[in-house]
């Protein structure tokens, strides 16, 4: 019956447009109340859960991210990429692509990125005679790998979901071969595609254009080298890495390009609160929630529950794959992390799965759902930037589909395309 | 503007609101400059100076318990926390209007609640000090006590608007993928 208050609060007031923070938060205060228990441990639950130094690096990480968009390192990046790849079939699909790649090696937000990469992508594929889908669904396909190639804060959250026990080092380096996985799936998807509809080639810059082009995008790609060598070589947390992050994009874009005026940096300061105050504190009550359900052994019902059904680890993490991809059409992704790592994982512990390797494979899944309707932000907000419906980018999405769901696949059969390199670097 | 005296009581309290909105979106703002500040001291204190200082942590974390609670509350009246909008857009616009007010004393119960609660947890905590910054640990709760007053306030005049005719709901009711809000993708980052 505790369960039911605590689900059902939640699910009706999700349904009738309750903000999910507050979702939560009421839905534990009501089961807290039903099951007599003092609703003071609600809110100091909800303190507790937002009183974490390694959540630091989620508002770091996306204002690092901002400040990288307003003052011209995002630009730089898709110029260079533009020169590496146009001229392959679907040229700025494929410069979409691997521009993707490249900033999300930085900035680790998709949202982010599907806004940054679109704003600058979508505009030129519709002048050069693309269908304006298929620049919404590339772009928002892209924009996935950045949650898989470090620093990717999403990661962060599933470190700290479950418990702050798994490394954030071995995480962000085992979503690397998964991010540049689906990177080749997507282009060559791409590839495909543009070849069926006709879609025209760049011309090849030259060498000297490339090597240029490369020169003028290395200060913001460097972050890349910061970021990840000093987190792998313990120089510093990763917590510390996304502060660093932030002051390496203040001093590129103010000193190195002087593209950043003081109204950019306020845009990017208060757009940063916008967006991550309002994440952590759904972070805060999903806390409050995650406890009840620990409280009321969700997980362990969940454990026997599966039990019944298979005793085959293949079988069991199919299941959880559907499981999460079907509630990751209704959630975002950062609230589905923290509510459901504390029942799922111990389910794939159970059954000999590690713990890094399910970490990325949540990550990629639940990325998938930020692309299915009826809640899919990053969708929204490439059809948004495109100003297309997102029924009209739906009718042709289904071959990216595809190619995420194979990569999905793959990345949760294959451990070793996850687990290798953390080994390599152990 | 000249619809009896109630509508300008509205508006002055809307404008004092909004200009308390502000600050508290500008605090956060702040709080986020110096949150990167306080680590970056931490890194340079433990490589240049050679010893790390102890209150950075704990300092930062507070900081951001301030940045988050005060940056959501100016988001309850901006309106740019994560819902599920889907059904509600789907309904006539009375209905829409009954949920909006549903949710709206939700979170006026939920910032109450973090108000009574947390002050009670205050109070708790009041003789305790906290290590490594040596004040009392109420000022743990602080901002959850801060954070509920807005919030609450806010949620508040929301309704009130509403009841009175004004249009708070309208950017909402405009589909998701209308194409003209392209502060809404900037301000939808960090959900991916």
């Amino acid at each position: 019956m505790e369960l039911w208050i605590l689900f059902g609060v939640f699910a009706v007031l999700l349904l009738i447009g309750v903000p999910i923070a507050f979702c939560l938060g009421a839905a534990s205060f009501a089961a807290v109340a039903y099951m007599g228990l003092p609703p003071l441990v609600v809110f100091q639950r909800l303190n507790s859960g937002m009183s974490v130094f390694s959540l630091l690096a989620i508002p770091f990480f996306i204002y690092a991210g901002d400040l990288m968009v307003r003052g011209g390192i995002a630009r730089r990046i898709v110029a260079f990429a533009g020169s590496l790849v146009g001229h392959i079939r679907g040229g700025l699909g494929q410069v979409n692509i691997a521009a993707s790649t490249l900033f999300g090696g930085i900035s680790g937000s998709a949202v982010a990125e599907a806004a940054a990469v679109g704003g600058l992508m979508i505009p030129q594929m519709k002048a050069r005679g693309y269908g304006v889908d298929y620049a919404v669904n590339v772009t928002s396909m892209a924009a996935l790998i950045a949650l898989l190639l470090p620093p990717s804060h999403n990661m962060i959250i599933y470190s700290i979901s479950a418990g702050g026990k798994i490394s954030i080092a071995d995480l962000f380096t085992a979503g690397i071969l998964p991010g540049l996985l689906l990177a080749l799936a997507l282009m060559t998807t791409a590839y495909f595609v543009a070849r069926r509809r006709g879609y025209p080639t760049e011309a090849f810059p030259g060498l000297v254009a490339v090597a240029h082009l490369a020169a003028v995008a290395v200060p913001g790609l460097l972050l890349i080298a910061i970021i990840f060598g000093g987190v792998r070589s313990g120089v510093f947390t990763a917590t510390e890495s996304s502060c660093i992050a932030v002051l390496y994009a203040l001093l590129v874009t103010v000193l190195v390009y002087r593209e950043m005026t003081w109204r950019d940096f306020v845009h990017a300061t208060l757009g940063a609160v916008r967006t991550t105050a309002t994440v952590l504190l759904i972070i805060g009550t999903a806390a409050a929630f995650s406890w009840l359900m620990a409280y009321l052994k969700v997980p362990a019902s969940l454990v026997a529950w599966m039990n019944a059904i298979s005793d085959d680890p293949l079988v069991i993490i199919l299941l959880l794959n559907v499981l999460m991809l079907l509630l990751g059409t209704f959630m975002d992704m950062g609230p589905m992390i923290i509510i459901t790592t504390p029942i799922f994982l111990p389910v794939a512990q159970a059954y000999g799965i590690d713990p890094v390797h399910f970490g990325v494979i949540m990550v990629l899944n639940l990325g998938i759902g930020l692309n299915t309707p009826p809640v899919g932000i990053v969708q929204f907000v490439t059809c948004a930037v495109a100003r297309i419906s997102v029924w009209e980018a739906m009718r042709s999405i289904w071959p990216f589909y595809f190619a995420g769901l194979l990569v999905l696949g793959l990345v949760t059969y294959v451990p070793a395309i996850s687990l290798w390199l953390p080994g390599v670097f152990r | 503007m000249q619809d009896g005296p109630g509508k300008g009581v509205m508006a002055r309290v809307a404008r004092v609101l909004s200009a308390v909105s502000t600050v508290a979106l500008w605090a956060a703002g702040a709080g986020l400059v110096l949150m990167t500040a306080v680590v970056a001291w931490q890194v340079y204190g433990r490589y240049v100076l050679n010893r790390s200082p102890s209150w950075t942590e704990p300092g930062a974390v507070m900081l951001m318990s301030w940045f988050i609670l005060l940056g959501a509350a100016a988001g309850v009246r901006e309106n740019n926390h994560l819902g599920f909008d889907v059904l509600v857009y789907l309904l006539p616009r009375g209905a829409k209007g009954v949920l909006r007010t549903i949710s709206d004393l939700v979170v006026l119960a939920f910032g109450a609640g973090m108000v009574w609660y947390g002050g009670q947890l205050a109070a708790l905590t009041w003789g305790s000090t906290l290590p490594s910054l040596g004040i009392s640990g109420a000022f743990d709760y602080l901002p959850v006590v801060v954070g509920g007053v807005l919030i609450a306030l806010f949620a508040l005049e929301r309704i009130a608007l509403r009841l009175g005719g004004a249009p708070v709901d309208q950017e909402l009711d405009e589909a998701p993928a209308a194409g003209e809000r392209e502060e809404a993708a900037g301000a939808a980052q960090a959900r991916g």
